[in-house]
């Protein structure tokens, strides 16, 4: 198709050519310039001459510095049509502000001249119009007569019927017409009456029967109690005749409270949630299906005359030794209760402990700075004589080094009476205990003011060393791990695992309790329970957590003693308040699944004396039985 | 008051009464129908004199009124009930009591003479009426068990096991009173709890079994005890201590543990034939060669029996239930197969018959400690020793035919 026509260019490029003095429009028209792009010119001028398009070399840099020096770049713009820059004059830029701002372009133009109106309101003697009014103006209207015949045979054939009246009186509907009537609707069910006033009774009468009337007692009591607390509001008063009886002071108060309790009575009931109790307690197998655990006293083993601190059983089973404060310790049958030895050591004893392995016939006892290691002679012979075999092979190594203990071979007398070692310690031994392979031993001498409290011996090379290079606190117990090499110190707070080997602590245990009293290690070796002054016991899961996966408080009064069965999943625990709680505590080889913990005995038995109950409780090795010492002089075997 | 139809009978014709129903009021006892027997007894022979008598119905001891009784078992009261009747097993009467200087751990008595042995380490000798004849020293820690093994004539032989791991066999002369330790049997690794004899041979051949497993075979020095023995064969098998040793008969040995089982051991090959397993720890168990039954003692409060045969080794057959303690020695009467003696920690001896097993026959309760050891003879005799030194023997009028029923 042909280029439109070229038409005149808005005003700006007219007069911009005029001032030129060079009429350079072109002729093209309204076409893209696209088109031009490749030609040397861009169109054509009124003589049809080319208009060739001017040397443009300006590039990015020169536009920016052209932007950046030039004064004039802002009205500056680019014509397409020419390929040039023109620059705006004051004029055309003032032009653009005003269009931009809405206005008229021109300047003179008065957008608000008075209007003028080209008809007047008033009646002129002219008529706009002269033009003579017609016809139809004059006669009624046939197209209206048709219409209102047409209604009015309506009307007659009864087919349009007159509008009823409007009722004036007002409509009502019922709100509760669908509604049940056997329904029990909820405004029923929480309907709650106003508080009835109580009648009065014989204290209001003016004459009350005399046992209504208050002492003198009474009366300070009612007195000096709160208005709250009384039983009465007011006091009875006993008047000789109706006649002398006073207007009632307590009138207006006596209404306003009523007034209170009628504006108070609550509107609606409250709702409580009605959690059954039993459901709150976890599920728990019955104690009976937990068969086989302690459960009666079965031998009371007497003989000593003081109160008996520590027990402990052989690994066999068939003997006991107990430690007492009447400065004995005394080797016990088990089945009938025989005291089968005693032996007098100088001082209470503390702690005694039986060597664990079977192959060593070896008791550790302690009392005051020393721990005894004696051989009982009970038992196999062989296994005896093999352990003083071991005691005497000793051979002193060539250097001395200097020990924190005194290893001391007994001799003469006393060898016969069973001493083997003793160990003089250089403050007083609380407790011993063996490690399970029966060589290493540790004794514990709390003291809070040095590091010097807990020792490991070694019987066959007879060393002692100290592990502890720091004081952590007062040191209450120690154990050794049954089968890793870790070692657990209870302090008064805390458990601290330590690695025998890397020397080094493994884990803390917060037991969030005030002061440990006792403690022992699960067979396994991942769990462990800590007895405390305060009552309570602590279970913990060593893989779990550090801090106890049970606290269990059943005991009244604060806890001595705990222990672990070796081969049962049984634990008991013993306190001051003479009881003796065995429960029941399955550990999984599943590592997923929790312990599972059931009290299933308390067994009574042991009187208290001097506010002591029972002060030590162990298990016996093979069966479900539990030996425990009490303050009472006894040591007592439930089975 | 409702009457019963009743009919009574015994298996003793010198009591014997007519066959024919009798009404009985239902809630007569033991004493009155005891009374109507001795009416009718009386009648038909006029020179009867009062006597006792005991009644079962459907083999049980009646204890309550009929009534109760039988709404307990739940027998019928419509038809005729058959009522048997015993004379009544007299009282125990403590005869003797014979003081030792410690615990008396074991006792042993046959038709002459009585050995005890004791924690003093020595066991004794004592005639049945109570005089010591001997003292048994020798052993260097306390006499756990003892037994008679033979006699011929004046010679007895006699054992004592002791904690001392040994047993020693000890030649005993009554007439010169000469005592001569014969042997010193060695092998065991532990203390020697028990010991039995072999009943029926009644020669030297002893068998005993107790604690670990692993037991040193290397012979020791004979010492001047004698010459020293080491076991002819070894039974191995219980996990834990062995309580008490019984011959069942010559081929069959039978023990109890504390790791809750009773095995039968063939006595020839040393093999286990059966194991009852219980659900306790046994202490003491006896054999009646009449019922064939094993009664057990263990460490909860009964008496069980068991029946050695059976294959089925869990059937408890009955427990006999009365005891507060641990049941530490049991013994079937020798005479009669229903019949047997308990001793326990509760201080009590109970005498029991097994067709009565709610409630013993007797309670003797002389003992102020713990019995530790109980014993039933051929002599009418029954002792019991314990933990208050005393040893005591009750004398008892059994009724012969009584006694073969």
């Amino acid at each position: 198709p042909l280029p439109p026509l070229p038409r005149p260019h808005p005003a700006k490029g007219i007069h911009k050519c005029r001032k030129m003095g060079q009429d350079i429009r072109n002729t093209v028209g309204n076409v893209p310039m696209e088109w031009y792009q490749d030609y040397p010119h861009i169109g054509y001028n009124l003589d049809g001459k080319k208009i060739f398009k001017p040397i443009r070399n300006k590039d990015e840099l020169d536009e920016f510095l052209d932007k950046m020096e030039n004064p004039d770049y802002w009205r500056t713009v680019h014509d397409k049509m020419t390929a040039s820059d023109i620059r705006l004059t004051d004029e055309q830029v003032d032009l653009v502000h005003r269009l931009q701002k809405g206005q008229f372009g021109d300047v003179n133009f008065n957008e608000y001249e008075p209007s003028v109106d080209f008809f007047t309101n008033e009646v002129m003697i002219h008529p706009v119009t002269n033009r003579p009014q017609d016809k139809r103006s004059f006669i009624p209207s046939l197209i209206e007569k048709e219409k209102v015949s047409k209604l009015v045979h309506a009307i007659k054939m009864g087919w349009i019927k007159p509008r009823k009246p409007k009722e004036t009186t007002p409509q009502y509907y019922d709100l509760w017409a669908k509604e049940d009537p056997n329904a029990i609707l909820g405004r029923h069910k929480m309907h709650v009456p106003a508080p009835k006033m109580r009648l009065p009774g014989h204290e209001e009468s003016y004459n009350p029967p005399p046992e209504y009337l208050l002492t003198e007692e009474e009366r300070l009591v009612w007195e000096q109690q709160d208005a709250e607390d009384r039983k009465l509001p007011f006091l009875p008063q006993k008047h000789s005749c109706l006649r002398a009886v006073p207007a009632f002071s307590r009138f207006i108060h006596e209404r306003f409270e009523r007034c209170l309790d009628l504006y108070l009575c609550p509107r609606q009931r409250k709702m409580r949630v009605n959690v059954n109790p039993e459901d709150l307690i976890p599920k728990l197998p019955k104690p009976k299906d937990l068969q086989p655990f302690p459960t009666t006293m079965s031998l009371v083993y007497r003989g000593h005359t003081s109160l008996v601190r520590c027990i402990s059983a052989s690994p066999t089973g068939q003997w006991l030794v107990s430690g007492s404060d009447d400065f004995t310790v005394r080797f016990w049958e088990v089945n009938t209760g025989r005291c089968m030895k005693t032996l007098e050591v100088g001082g209470a004893v503390k702690s005694v402990a039986w060597n664990p392995n079977p192959a060593v016939c070896l008791v550790a006892v302690c009392f005051e700075h020393t721990v005894l290691l004696l051989n009982p002679s009970l038992g196999d012979r062989l296994v005896v004589s093999s352990t003083d075999q071991l005691i005497t092979a000793y051979e002193p190594p060539e250097e001395d080094k200097e020990q924190a203990v005194t290893w001391a071979l007994s001799e003469g007398l006393e060898h016969n009476k069973g001493h083997r070692l003793t160990l003089t310690h250089p403050k007083a031994v609380k407790q011993v205990v063996w490690h399970g392979k029966g060589d290493y031993l540790s004794s514990v001498m709390p003291d809070n003011s040095s590091n010097l409290q807990v020792l490991i011996h070694q019987v066959s090379k007879r060393r002692t060393q100290n592990p502890f290079r720091k004081n952590k606190g007062l040191v209450q117990c120690v154990s050794f791990h049954p089968l890793r090499p870790y070692f657990f110190v209870a302090t008064q707070r805390y458990v601290r695992v330590y690695n025998l080997i890397k020397q080094e602590l493994t884990k803390k245990l917060m037991t969030n309790c005030k002061w440990i009293s006792s403690m022992a290690i699960h067979p396994g070796g991942d769990n462990l329970i800590c007895g405390s002054y305060d009552c309570r016991l602590a279970w913990f899961d060593l893989d779990l957590s550090t801090k106890p996966y049970k606290m269990l408080r059943h005991h009244k009064k604060a806890l001595r003693g705990v222990a672990y069965h070796r081969n049962y999943p049984l634990f008991a625990s013993g306190a001051d308040d003479g009881s003796v709680i065995v429960c029941h505590g399955m550990v999984y080889n599943d590592l997923l699944q929790n312990p599972l913990i059931v009290p299933v005995k308390v067994l009574k038995g042991h009187q208290i004396t001097h506010d002591l109950g029972v002060l030590d409780v162990t298990f016996h090795p093979t069966q479900p039985w539990v030996f425990s010492s009490g303050a009472d002089t006894t040591i007592r075997l439930f089975t | 008051m409702s009457q019963l139809q009743t009919r009574f009978f015994t298996d003793n014709k010198k009591y014997s009464v007519d066959d024919v129903p009798f009404s009985i009021p239902a809630a007569s006892e033991v004493q009155e129908l005891s009374n109507v027997i001795n009416k009718l007894l009386e009648a038909k022979n006029g020179s009867h004199s009062q006597i006792e008598f005991d009644f079962l119905v459907r083999g049980q001891f009646l204890r309550t009124s009929l009534s109760n009784h039988m709404e307990a078992e739940g027998i019928s009261t419509e038809d005729v009930v058959e009522i048997e009747y015993v004379e009544r097993f007299t009282a125990p009467q403590p005869e003797e009591c014979m003081m030792h200087d410690d615990w008396i751990s074991s006792v042993e008595a046959d038709s002459e003479w009585i050995l005890t042995g004791s924690y003093d380490k020595t066991a004794r000798i004592w005639s049945l009426e109570g005089k010591a004849v001997m003292t048994v020293a020798g052993h260097t820690d306390v006499v756990k068990d003892v037994a008679w093994v033979r006699r011929d004539g004046l010679t007895s032989l006699l054992l004592t096991a002791s904690l001392d791991q040994t047993i020693l066999l000890w030649e005993w002369n009554s007439e010169r009173n000469k005592l001569k330790a014969r042997h010193c049997c060695r092998g065991h690794a532990g203390s020697v709890d028990t010991i039995a004899t072999d009943p029926t041979l009644a020669t030297e051949e002893e068998e005993e079994v107790e604690e670990p497993p692993s037991r040193p075979r290397k012979k020791q020095k004979t010492e001047q005890l004698g010459l020293t023995r080491t076991p002819l064969m070894t039974l191995s098998g219980h996990n834990e201590a062995v309580s008490s040793v019984l011959w069942l008969d010559s081929e069959e040995i039978c023990s109890a543990s504390w790791d809750h089982t009773i095995r039968l051991w063939d006595a020839e090959t040393g093999s286990v034939k059966t194991t009852l397993t219980g659900s306790k720890v046994f202490n003491h168990i006896s054999y009646s060669p009449l019922c064939r039954r094993l009664a057990s003692g263990s460490t909860d409060r009964h008496v069980r029996l068991w029946d050695p045969r059976s294959k089925d080794g869990s059937l408890v057959l009955l427990s006999l239930t009365s005891h507060s303690g641990w049941v530490t020695a049991v013994k079937w009467a020798p005479s009669h197969e229903h019949q047997l003696v308990s001793g326990s920690l509760d201080n009590l001896v109970k005498l029991w018959d097994t067709r009565s097993c709610k409630t013993p026959l007797y309670d003797v309760s002389a003992h102020e400690d713990k019995v530790l050891c109980v014993d039933w003879t051929d002599s009418r005799l029954m002792l019991s020793g314990g933990a208050d030194n005393k040893l005591y023997t009750y004398r008892y009028t059994a009724c012969e035919t009584d006694a073969g029923a």
